[in-house]
């Protein structure tokens, strides 16, 4: 079954550092340029990211999961450049349609935190195991509920597109149409997803049962099947990460007072 | 009905199960949308049938969960901003369902609006910080750009935006969830049913 989840081990060091420490990163690498508020702060961040992404041979992945984005990125410069309301000073032009730096600086701004973001997440996504982050944080303290769900996410939906698949071929060897008009394609949405809905909900009983003769409900300390190789970098990146974004907030209220 | 029934929530097994199954589902709503190639999202169906089975504060969970858990694990990260939507969203149905919109064809029609609204209110506002006001939907992106360039407000292209992409779509969601609900068995429902009382023989 295909897992949904992007995880790869490559066996590279990027694929052992601790999920919280990654998760750190993100936190940090989002809010630092934010509180700095300036073009050469997202510079940094996105050239930290994608340095990362090379040394943990991931960046061809990622460039995957970033160029869905470079659409929506596309028609906010459009907009911005040429629509938006603090539009004074006129750039450039294509023609007769001028574009305006301030639309566009702005769209700039817009672009690199979305990539960014994109970036810095694909760093956690493409490296850690679903499993492994819900393992983690049920040691450090979470519901063992939560970790079940997380988890129970990534063996439902595999089975769920199987019946997907299922369902699918059954109703067009009945002959119905999945192609065509919107209003063939709007018909054929509930035949389909009806019966894979209503089957899943109905599995979620028996499983409820089967997990509570398990003892799911059960109080009590709980073993772990795996464990987590300890990494000495861990804990002094992510202190680091911490005082890093700290001062970058400090900054941030002192200009904002003066 | 009194407040205190339509947040009552049961933390037991059925229900933490009934989480994870919500999730697939969004994700199977939104999968087929795109293989049909339907101009809508359709990817808060799970979130909705939590809602209306296991109450307020279970569909809340499943909202957030949903766009947590797809946010840090399958790369698209920018749902994870729409945890907060989701969240309410969630809720409100939830509300909406105990107080009996579910009921009948018409009256889910009105918790269709409620979810419309309360996507657009706290939509709008994300799409402004993180998106300089669009939603990334062809349709409602054109409208925004047509109501930028007659120079309306940011705020009010942008919730024009939301509204021609938010409104359908939770139509269409509270729709299937309610067409859903009806086909499911009674010993499914009852598992959620948080109004039963449990008598004891001893």
């Amino acid at each position: 079954m295909k897992s949904i989840s992007l995880y790869k081990d490559n066996g590279t060091w990027l694929c052992r550092v601790h999920p919280f420490t990654k998760l750190m990163y993100i936190a940090a690498v989002i809010l630092i340029p934010l509180f700095l508020h300036t073009l050469w702060a997202y510079a940094v961040a996105i050239a930290l990211d994608v340095a990362i992404l090379i040394s943990g041979k991931s960046l061809k992945r990622a460039r995957a999961l970033i160029i869905f984005s470079f659409t929506i990125i596309a028609t906010i410069f459009l907009i911005k450049g040429l629509f938006d309301g603090d539009n004074i000073t006129p750039l450039f032009s294509l023609g007769s349609i001028v574009f305006y730096k301030e639309g566009l600086l702005k769209a700039l701004r817009t672009g690199c935190v979305i990539i960014n973001m994109l970036l810095s997440f694909s760093i956690l996504v493409l490296t850690t195991k679903p499993e492994d982050i819900a393992d983690e944080m049920e040691r450090h303290g979470f519901s063992p509920r939560l970790s079940y769900v997380i988890s129970s996410v990534f063996s439902i939906i595999p089975q769920m597109m199987g019946t997907m698949d299922t369902i699918t071929d059954a109703q067009r060897s009945r002959g119905m149409e999945t192609e065509g008009k919107l209003s063939v394609r709007m018909k054929a949405f509930i035949p389909l997803i009806t019966p894979v809905v209503t089957s899943s909900l109905i599995n979620t009983r028996e499983r409820a049962i089967a997990l509570e003769v398990r003892g799911f409900g059960a109080k009590g300390k709980r073993s772990y099947l795996r464990t987590w190789k300890k990494h000495k970098g861990d804990k002094a990146i992510t202190i680091l990460l911490i005082i890093a974004t700290f001062l970058a907030f400090i900054w941030k209220i002192i200009t904002w007072l003066i | 009905m009194t407040a205190k029934d339509i947040f009552r929530t049961k933390f037991d097994v059925a229900s933490i199960v009934l989480i994870p199954a919500c999730i697939g589902i969004n994700y199977i709503g939104k999968l087929f949308a795109s293989a049909l190639k339907l101009p809508l999202w359709l990817d808060s169906i799970g979130t909705c049938l939590g809602a209306c089975l296991g109450g307020p504060i279970i569909g809340g969970i499943c909202g957030a969960a949903n766009n947590l858990i797809y946010g840090l694990t399958t790369g698209d990260s920018i749902t994870l901003i729409y945890a907060l939507t989701s969240l309410f969203i969630g809720f409100f149905v939830g509300i909406m369902a105990r107080a009996g919109f579910m009921k009948s064809f018409p009256r889910s029609i009105i918790t269709a609006l409620v979810a419309g609204a309360v996507a657009i209110v706290i939509s709008t506002p994300l799409n402004i910080v993180f998106w300089g006001g669009q939603t990334g939907n062809v349709w409602g992106d054109a409208v925004f750009a047509a109501s930028q360039a007659a120079s309306l407000p940011l705020w009010l292209s942008s919730l024009f935006d939301e509204i021609i992409v938010d409104v359908p779509d939770k139509i269409i969601t509270l729709i299937l969830t309610f067409l859903i609900l009806k086909a499911l068995p009674d010993k499914l429902t009852s598992l959620y049913d948080a109004s039963d009382e449990v008598e004891r023989l001893d």
